[in-house]
């Protein structure tokens, strides 16, 4: 029994880092249309960014004050300089977008390869390795403090979005463009904003990732498919499906280790993903 | 392409092997038949119906690891368990077809590449099938240049019966059918076309070929591990030189493959494998934005001598 709450509040905490970088691909899939395959990439880079900071005595949480205004301007620049123009050019959105931004995770891979080489890297703290026990339960600091960086940032991003002008507006957009764009809401703008907080709240993952995982520059893909599935458990565009399905999809990978060889884990998560589209093709909870 | 060029193309890639040409050219070429077959085929469902699949690793390794086990078990070799292999990978499409084709546009992607990763999570942990280890296979006791003519005839004709089946889908009725499905799926289902049976048809033909192509690729290989059986850059390459050639067409992605795999051996042996990677991946952004509508549209117009706006093609313009 120890064991399985064990394996249920470690993966709840992972599942939350989960859900933060669900959220943010979620956002972009719902009001953009665009599939960014490149999103766990640029996390991976936030976390390469934290373990250069860390290398020069940076903690990971400071480092946030680099990474999440750059992350924006990233956001920002991606959408105003490479997907607006491929947008524009017309084709399959869905096709254009996820071919493009493949390949630009694929040279960004690289360049971190080129860079730090292929191996596995982690970022020690001064909290690494201590943790916090709680009637018998064993909570790394860094879980704890990955996981409360991930909340903080989905619930900023949840006020955001529904109780501010801009993130109405952004809403908006993604309900109905034809109609935000009769009320004189900015399509463009918006869209731009979009980008920069979903790439922001990329690179908060990643440094919410590079805290709790060792990394490498193919880990992406890896993260990619956790990110599928908290997108289509959770449904597209929608935040707090993401919360629950990122929790989901956390503490069922951590609790069937318990059950059956951990090689099998991804096969059973894939396997009740398949089962769950059979069921419910869009997400348990689409509006 | 006229038909005369075309016959006279293939006589001369018959000759080929014996006027002197040496291993690399014959690699090369093979290579670039691999790719233009795996074009093709992907083209089958994801060009003529719209759905896009960033999955056809799967099919691929599945081929490549079923002539793979028949050697080892059996002692068979994959050029005669091949078509055993295009079976497999279209047996798993029929069944996980059904499902997947229920879901449309960006879902059908993004399931089709869970798929491919669940199926190598799967080999990974099957010890029947070497798992981690991979699996090895001894060649027949070959000169490196009869090895290397082999392979070129056996990839050959694999790429022209695939591409032999795509001009068939094309220019057949099944075509036109999957072309309505693709410009209006329920449109098409209200005036009778029969979209599921079409649909599954067009994958299953598809996975097939692709499966096709694995089972050869395995067998020169020689050994294989579904760390490069399934992996996700195959499946978006193939979806990558179709789009470059042009999806609308048969013959488009043969183009899109022949570009891609010039472009990817020269950079790989200018500037090494990690540069190249870097500089493809850029590129292949910078042609998506530059040329959604892919070659084959603006060699046509160029042909032609009339210069259009690059707007759509119209769908009449699109069969060649």
């Amino acid at each position: 029994m120890a064991q399985v709450l064990q394996a249920l509040a470690t993966g709840l905490l992972t599942g939350t880092v989960y859900a933060l970088l669900g959220a943010g691909f979620s956002l972009i899939w719902g009001v953009a249309h665009v599939i960014n395959i490149v999103h766990p990439a640029l996390a991976v880079g936030a976390a390469y960014a934290v373990y250069l900071l860390a290398a020069h005595g940076v903690d990971p949480l400071a480092s946030l004050a680099v990474v999440v205004p750059l992350f924006f301007l990233v956001g920002v620049g991606f959408h105003e300089g490479v997907i607006r123009p491929a947008v524009r050019r017309g084709g399959d959105l869905v096709l254009v977008s996820m071919v493009l931004t493949f390949g630009l995770a694929a040279a960004l891979e690289n360049v971190l390869a080129a860079v730090w080489g292929p191996g596995p890297r982690v970022v020690n703290v001064a909290y690494t390795g201590r943790a916090v026990q709680l009637r018998g339960l064993v909570l790394p600091i860094t879980h704890l403090a990955g996981a409360g960086l991930a909340a903080v940032t989905i619930a900023a991003l949840y006020l955001f979005l529904h109780k501010t002008f801009p993130g109405k507006a952004v809403r908006a957009v993604w309900q109905n463009p034809e109609g935000a764009a009769l009320c004189a809401i900015n399509l463009r703008q918006v869209t731009s904003l979009t980008y920069g907080l979903a790439i922001a709240s990329a690179g908060v993952a990643g440094v919410a990732l590079a805290l709790i995982y060792s990394f490498s520059p193919a880990s992406h893909l890896m993260w990619l498919v956790f990110v599928f599935l908290v997108v289509i458990v959770g449904g597209v565009g929608s935040l707090l499906g993401a919360v629950v399905a990122g929790m989901l999809v956390g503490a069922l990978t951590n609790l069937s280790t318990l059950v059956i060889p951990f090689a099998w884990a991804p096969f059973l998560l894939f396997a009740s993903l398949g089962v769950l589209l059979l069921w419910r093709p869009t997400g348990l909870f689409r509006r | 392409m006229s038909r005369a060029v075309a016959a006279g193309l293939v006589v001369v890639l018959l000759l080929l092997p014996w006027v002197g040409t040496g291993e690399y050219p014959l690699a090369l070429l093979y290579s670039t038949f691999m790719y233009a077959a795996l074009a093709v085929a992907w083209n089958v469902i994801g060009g003529f119906a719209g759905y896009l699949s960033f999955g056809h690793a799967t099919f691929f390794g599945l081929g490549g690891y079923t002539t793979g086990l028949f050697l080892v078990r059996t002692g068979l070799s994959p050029f005669l368990t091949a078509p055993l292999g295009a079976a497999v990978a279209a047996g798993f499409a029929a069944l996980a077809g059904y499902p997947c084709l229920r879901l449309r546009g960006p879902y059908f992607a993004v399931v089709t590449m869970i798929l491919g990763l669940a199926v190598r999570a799967v080999i990974l942990n099957l010890p029947w099938t070497g798992a981690a280890e991979g699996l090895w296979m001894t060649l027949p006791p070959w000169e490196p240049l009869v090895a290397r003519r082999a392979f070129y005839y056996a990839m050959l004709a694999v790429a022209l019966v695939t591409a032999l089946a795509g001009r068939a889908v094309r220019l057949g009725k099944m075509g036109v059918g999957l072309e309505a499905i693709r410009e209006d799926e329920e449109a098409a289902q209200s005036i009778g076309v029969p979209v599921v049976r079409l649909k599954m048809s067009a994958l299953i033909l598809s996975a097939g070929l692709t499966g096709l192509v694995g089972g050869i690729y395995a067998y020169d290989r020689s050994y294989i591990h579904p760390d490069f059986m399934f992996d996700l850059h195959l499946s978006v390459l193939a979806v990558l030189m179709a789009l470059l050639g042009g999806r609308q067409s048969w013959a488009g992605p043969i183009l899109g493959a022949v570009v891609v795999r010039l472009v990817d051996e020269l950079l790989t042996v200018r500037v090494g494998t990690e540069a190249a990677r870097i500089i493809f991946g850029l590129g292949l952004a910078l042609v998506i934005v530059l040329l959604p509508d892919g070659l084959l549209p603006h060699l046509e117009r160029l042909r032609r001598r009339a210069p259009r706006p690059p707007a759509a093609v119209p769908a009449a313009e699109a069969r060649l």
